[in-house]
C-alpha cells in the first residue's frame, strides 16, 4: 500500500509483477524499468489465474515513479481491458492515501475515547410490576421477570433471561436491537413496530431482536452475527 | 373468653406477615398451620387475621364462635389486646386475633397497625399477620409492622407472577421476603405438567423456607377446625410443622421435596423400564 511495499518489491529477489488483492479490487505492483512484452506476459499469467474474478474489477497500477515512464499506466490499462474485461485501471493515489490514512484513525478512535456512555447499567432482577426506563440503551445483568416492563431510547441488552415487555428505540428508532441470554419476553417493542404473541423458542442460544422490512425478528445473535459486516468498531 | 394469663415475654416478638398477592393459594391455611406448629414449639405466638371484611382465619381455626372483640377494636384502643386474643383449646400458646367481617380495610391505616404491634410484640414471641389478597390498603396495613415476610406461592404461572410483584413491593420496604412454595402435586411435577419448585425459586430467586404438597387433608381440616399440624398422617401438615421449626431458627433443617409415594417393587420395575 505505501512506498515501502513497492522499494521491498524492487530490492527482493520476488516476481517483479505482483498481484494483490485489495478491499475492492486489485493491485498490481510492478516495475516499470522491464520490458513491456515481460510485463504483459507476467500480467497474462496473474490475470488467467483470476478468471471471472477480474471481470468488471477496479484495478490500481502502482508503477513506482510514473513520471518517467509516461504513457505506461494507460498502455497497460487498454491491455487489460481488452483482454480481461477489469472495470477501471488506475494509478495508486499516493498523496491522498498518504495524507488520508492517519487522521482518518484518529478520528475514529477518538469517536469512542471521547464519548461519554449515556447506557443505563442495571445489576439485579427486575420483578414483575417495576418498570425501568433508560434514556438511550439500557443494559441489565440479571434477569428480567414476567410482569416488568423495560423501556430504552436505544438498545436493550440482558444478560441474563427476558421474561418481560421490553421496548427498545423509544419513540422511533427502528435500528435499535433487544438481545438476550434467555429470549423469552411476553411483548417487545423497537421503535413503533411491537411484536406480541412471540413464538417460545426453546433454543438455548442467545437470541435479539431487530426491524426487518417493517417486521420484527428474532435470530440467534450468534450465527446471525449483525454487526459482524462492520469494518471498524463503531459507537452505537 | 380471651387469653386470661398471657405471660411476658423478656424478648421482643418477631411479627412476621404472610402474603401472597393472589387469593386462594393458602395463606390463611399457612398462617393457621405455623401458627400452630410454633406454638406447640412451645412459643407464644398470635395470629392476626388482616383480611377486614372478609374474615376467614377464625373459621379455619375452629374459634368463629367465640369471638366478642376484633382486631379494629383492639387497633382503636375499644379493647385490650387480652380480650380481643382468643385462646385456642387444643394448642397451649396459640391464639387469634380475628378479623372485622363488618368493617373494610380503611379503617386501620399502617401507622396504626404499627403501634399495634408495638404491643403485641411485648405479649408474643410470634405475631403472624395473615395477609388480604391484593396489594391494597389491606397489605399496606399488613406489611407496615412486619420484621419479615412469608410469601406463598403456588407452582402457577399466575401465583408466581403475583408473587413476584409482591417480592419486590417488600424489598422496596426493606423487608426480605422468603418463600413458601404450596400445593405441590409430584405426579405432575414428575409428569412435566406442573412448575417444580426450582422453577418457581428460579423466577423468584427468595431463600426458600419450605415445600408443601397438595393434601386433602387440608379441606378437612379447613371445614372441622381441626388444627392441619396436629393431623401425624398429613403431609401438608407436617410440612408446616418443619417450616416452623425453621422460622423458630432451625436453619440447618434439610428442605424435604414432595415426592410421590413409591413401593420398593415400583421402583424396581421402574428401574427395569417396565410400569
Amino acid at each position: 500500500m505505501s512506498l515501502g511495499d513497492n522499494t521491498d518489491t524492487q530490492t527482493r529477489d520476488k516476481p517483479q509483477v505482483r498481484l494483490k488483492g485489495v478491499k475492492d479490487g486489485f493491485r498490481v505492483t510492478l516495475d516499470p524499468t522491464l520490458p513491456k512484452d515481460y510485463i504483459e506476459e507476467e500480467l497474462t499469467r496473474l490475470f488467467n489465474q483470476l478468471q471471472h474474478l477480474a471481470l468488471n474489477s477496479r484495478v490500481i497500477l502502482d508503477i513506482g515513479d510514473a513520471e518517467n515512464h509516461p504513457g505506461l499506466i494507460e498502455e497497460l490499462a487498454s491491455f487489460l481491458k481488452i483482454k480481461y474485461n477489469v472495470g477501471n485501471v488506475a494509478a495508486p493515489q499516493r498523496e491522498h492515501e498518504m495524507t488520508g490514512d492517519k487522521p482518518q484513525k484518529l478520528d475514529m478512535s477518538s469517536t469512542w475515547n471521547k464519548h461519554h456512555t449515556d447506557a443505563l447499567i442495571i445489576a439485579g432482577r427486575v420483578r414483575s410490576g417495576q418498570k425501568i426506563t433508560a434514556k438511550k440503551h439500557l443494559i441489565i445483568l440479571g434477569d428480567v421477570n414476567p410482569g416488568s416492563e423495560i423501556i430504552a431510547g436505544g438498545d436493550i441488552l440482558i444478560m441474563g433471561n427476558l421474561g418481560g415487555t421490553a421496548l427498545a428505540g423509544q419513540p422511533d428508532n427502528e435500528e435499535a436491537i433487544i438481545l438476550a441470554v434467555g429470549f423469552k419476553p411476553i411483548q417487545i417493542q423497537i421503535g413503533g413496530v411491537i411484536a406480541a404473541g412471540l413464538p417460545t423458542s426453546s433454543a438455548h442460544a442467545i437470541e435479539f431482536a431487530h426491524v426487518e422490512n417493517g417486521g420484527i425478528v428474532v435470530e440467534d445473535y450468534i450465527k446471525a452475527n449483525p454487526f459482524g459486516r462492520l469494518t471498524w468498531p463503531v459507537v452505537r | 373468653m380471651a387469653g386470661g394469663s398471657l405471660k411476658r415475654c423478656s424478648l421482643e416478638g418477631k411479627i412476621i406477615v404472610i402474603t401472597s398477592g393472589k387469593g386462594g393459594v393458602g395463606k390463611t391455611t399457612a398462617t393457621a398451620s405455623i401458627g400452630a406448629a410454633l406454638a406447640l414449639e412451645g412459643k407464644q405466638v398470635a395470629v392476626v387475621d388482616m383480611d377486614i371484611g372478609l374474615r376467614n382465619l377464625d373459621v379455619v381455626m375452629g374459634l368463629e364462635n367465640r369471638i366478642v372483640f376484633n382486631v379494629v377494636d383492639a387497633v382503636k384502643g375499644k379493647c385490650k389486646i387480652k380480650q380481643a386474643a382468643i385462646k385456642d383449646r387444643r394448642i397451649e400458646n396459640l391464639y387469634l386475633i380475628p378479623a372485622s367481617q363488618s368493617d373494610n380495610k380503611d379503617v386501620l391505616n399502617p401507622e396504626a397497625m404499627v403501634r399495634f404491634c408495638k404491643d403485641l410484640r411485648k405479649e408474643f414471641d410470634f405475631v403472624l399477620l395473615d395477609c388480604p389478597a391484593g396489594i391494597e390498603r389491606g397489605f399496606e396495613n399488613s406489611v407496615a409492622p412486619a420484621d419479615e415476610a412469608v410469601v406463598i406461592c403456588t407452582p402457577e404461572v399466575s401465583s408466581v407472577r403475583d408473587a413476584d410483584r409482591v417480592i419486590g413491593l417488600l424489598y422496596a420496604r426493606s423487608i426480605t421476603p422468603k418463600l413458601i412454595v404450596n400445593r405441590i402435586v409430584p405426579e405432575m411435577v414428575e409428569r412435566g405438567d406442573m412448575l417444580s419448585h426450582e422453577d418457581v425459586v428460579e423466577v423468584l430467586s427468595i431463600e426458600l423456607l419450605g415445600l408443601v404438597e397438595m393434601d386433602t387433608q387440608v379441606v378437612i381440616s379447613t371445614n372441622t377446625g381441626i388444627p392441619l399440624v396436629l393431623q401425624k398422617d398429613s403431609n401438608a401438615g407436617q410440612a408446616f410443622r418443619r417450616i416452623a421449626m425453621r422460622l423458630n431458627g432451625q436453619k440447618s433443617l434439610p428442605i424435604e421435596i414432595p415426592q410421590t409415594p413409591k413401593s420398593f417393587w415400583k421402583r424396581v420395575g421402574r428401574k427395569i423400564g417396565i410400569g
